[in-house]
């Protein structure tokens, strides 16, 4: 009998735990996403009721040149960063996989970039790349001239995509490495017996392999491609001429500089399903359920 | 003769495997190079930053003095900021830890009603892009009146779902005899979660205690909208303000790199061991 309450108890402390952290949520999460849909649809100008509009914020966000210019540069800073941090990861697992001794000091030096602070860092890079910087000083006395990183804007990109992949490929490199681990020996064994070219090995036996950590790399960048505040907004305040305003600085700007929350509403509701459904397209296209036979 | 010496140091049998070592080596040192500039760089005057080589120069700590002399003069209080960084981000990783341990142990080990319907739930909130969150979140806290306000900044970090899930995934692969042990004996489920569960599971709770503390300490955005009043930025907001009025005195704004940096990295340290450990959970 007394096992018996035990048991009940026990299952209402359960729900009791799981309960808060709904209530949680409720408050944080569901409220939030509640009002979104609202300001989506409404005119605000932060102060008294909310008034419906219609679709009336869909059309003048769709006609605001800047909203798309951060969609745009969410491709263009994809395009650059996405082959720089994807080889770069593929390099550094196939990279850490031949090592001997010093694997995990290896892997700490990696790690620590992606732990560090990024407001911190997007200074030092700042400075770093900055005209009298010290990369521009060896290129100079290398070349003889400057690279002009924050007024061209593929260059001012091009920085903020290092800055990023400098933060992250150990990240994904490691995550790329545990997919490395989990191949059987055997595979390998047997496809050197058939004197199986090592390019065909790579792309019929490793990268097959290692598809769901590829598939997860991929996504992070997509994430990463559109989510980006930090770093543009302290390394290139979007500039030059907004070649490298993100969506989420346009939000921001939309939201409190020209406070107009109803018109960031829609666009944060714009972006996010975008970036959505981006990575679900991926995934169908991409991923493939791996089995040993 | 060179060669197998170095093969037999590196560790690696095959053919070209010292080389690979080596450059692998190199560039784990190159990662490193951003921290060595920032850390010579806060430690010269502004002047020489980049007209001396990387260790040369007259090294001192003056910038560190301009930097929490500058309180006063130009109304930047950085060690304030340093208290409110810490004060947020133990009150969060302390709270998110908690919590998480806790809910985990339901979520893993105890047969509520609707368990899978609350995992789903966990799911779902990981998938759903959280940049959406940011805009009505400022209404929300706005409606609270918490704006200007540490609350503003803890809040609605206090709990973490995705804690939550790699707590509880953690907690699922421990064999149910530690448990049966403990509920034989009438333990609480105070003492289960705490005397049990967290010593037999402490990479995940490195993990999870790190990214917290790191996600907090370095949240840029959400302070950036929430906290105007520069008495209560936490460091990472006053350093970015700091930097982009008076961006030419280089040092100094180096020096509050540096401080903005060095708790992470000792945590990173100190933790090392776990985290590697760790890692292979959050890549699953």
């Amino acid at each position: 009998m007394r096992r018996f309450i035990g048991r009940i108890s026990e299952t209402q402390v359960g729900a009791l735990l799981a309960l808060s952290y709904l209530l949680f949520s409720a408050v944080f999460w569901a409220y939030p996403f509640i009002w979104l849909t609202i300001l989506s649809f409404s005119d605000w100008r932060y102060f008294g009721a909310p008034r419906f509009s219609g679709l009336h914020n869909l059309l003048v966000v769709l006609r605001d040149p800047d909203f798309w210019g951060g969609l745009w540069n969410v491709i263009r800073f994809f395009s650059i960063y996405f082959p720089i941090a994807f080889a770069g990861s593929l390099g550094f697992a196939f990279g850490l996989k031949h090592v001997g001794r010093g694997k995990a000091f290896i892997a700490l030096c990696f790690l620590l970039a992606n732990i560090s602070s990024g407001v911190a860092f997007s200074l030092v890079f700042t400075k770093l790349f900055s005209s009298t910087g010290p990369i521009n000083n060896m290129v100079f006395s290398c070349f003889g001239f400057r690279i002009p990183w924050m007024s061209d804007p593929t260059l001012a990109m091009l920085a903020i995509a290092l800055v990023v992949a400098w933060k992250f490929v150990g990240y994904y490199g490691l995550i790329i490495y545990s997919g490395l681990q989990t191949i059987p020996r055997d595979l390998y064994d047997a496809a050197l017996l058939d004197s199986t070219p090592p390019l065909k090995r790579l792309f019929r036996i490793t990268l097959p392999m290692i598809n769901a950590q590829l598939i997860m790399v991929m996504v992070f960048t997509i994430l990463v491609s559109f989510g980006i505040f930090t770093e543009p907004y302290l390394i290139t305040g979007g500039g030059p001429l907004g070649r490298t305003n993100t969506p989420m600085m346009v939000i921001y700007e939309t939201a409190f500089r020209r406070l107009q929350p109803g018109h960031a509403a829609m666009m944060s509701v714009i972006v996010a399903t975008a970036s959505y459904l981006l990575i679900r397209i991926t995934r169908k296209l991409l991923e493939r359920d791996v089995k040993l036979a | 003769m060179m060669a197998t010496t170095l093969r037999r140091l590196a560790g690696t049998k095959s053919a070209g495997g010292w080389l690979i070592t080596l450059a692998m080596y190199g560039l784990a040192l190159s990662w490193l190079y951003p921290f060595v500039w920032m850390v010579m760089t806060s430690l010269k005057p502004t002047p020489e930053v980049y007209t001396t080589s990387l260790f040369g120069g007259q090294l001192s700590l003056g910038n560190y003095n301009f930097l929490l002399s500058s309180a006063t003069r130009l109304h930047r209080p950085f060690l304030g900021a340093l208290g409110v960084s810490f004060g947020v981000t133990i009150a969060v990783t302390v709270s998110v830890l908690v919590t998480s341990a806790f809910i985990a142990y339901a979520l893993a080990r105890i047969a509520f009603p609707l368990r899978e319907r609350f995992r789903d739930f966990l799911l779902l909130q990981m998938v759903i892009p959280t940049m959406m969150f940011t805009l009505p979140m400022f209404v929300l806290i706005k409606q609270f009146g918490l704006i200007n306000s540490y609350g503003a900044l803890i809040f609605p970090s206090m709990m973490s779902g995705w804690g939550i899930f790699m707590m509880s995934q953690s907690f699922k692969g421990l064999p149910e005899d530690y448990i049966d042990a403990a509920k034989l004996d009438r333990a609480r489920l105070w003492h289960i979660v705490v005397n049990i569960m967290v010593p037999l599971n402490k990479s995940v709770i490195a993990i999870v205690a790190l990214f917290t503390f790191t996600g907090t300490w370095d949240n840029f955005m959400w302070p950036l909208i929430v906290i105007s009043d520069v008495d209560k930025m936490p460091l990472s907001v006053l350093l970015a303000t700091f930097s982009k009025q008076y961006g030419v005195y280089v040092g100094p704004v180096m020096a509050g790199a540096v401080l903005q940096t060095l708790p992470l990295v000792l945590l990173f340290v100190l933790f090392r061991r776990h985290f590697l450990q760790g890692m292979s959970l959050t890549l699953k």
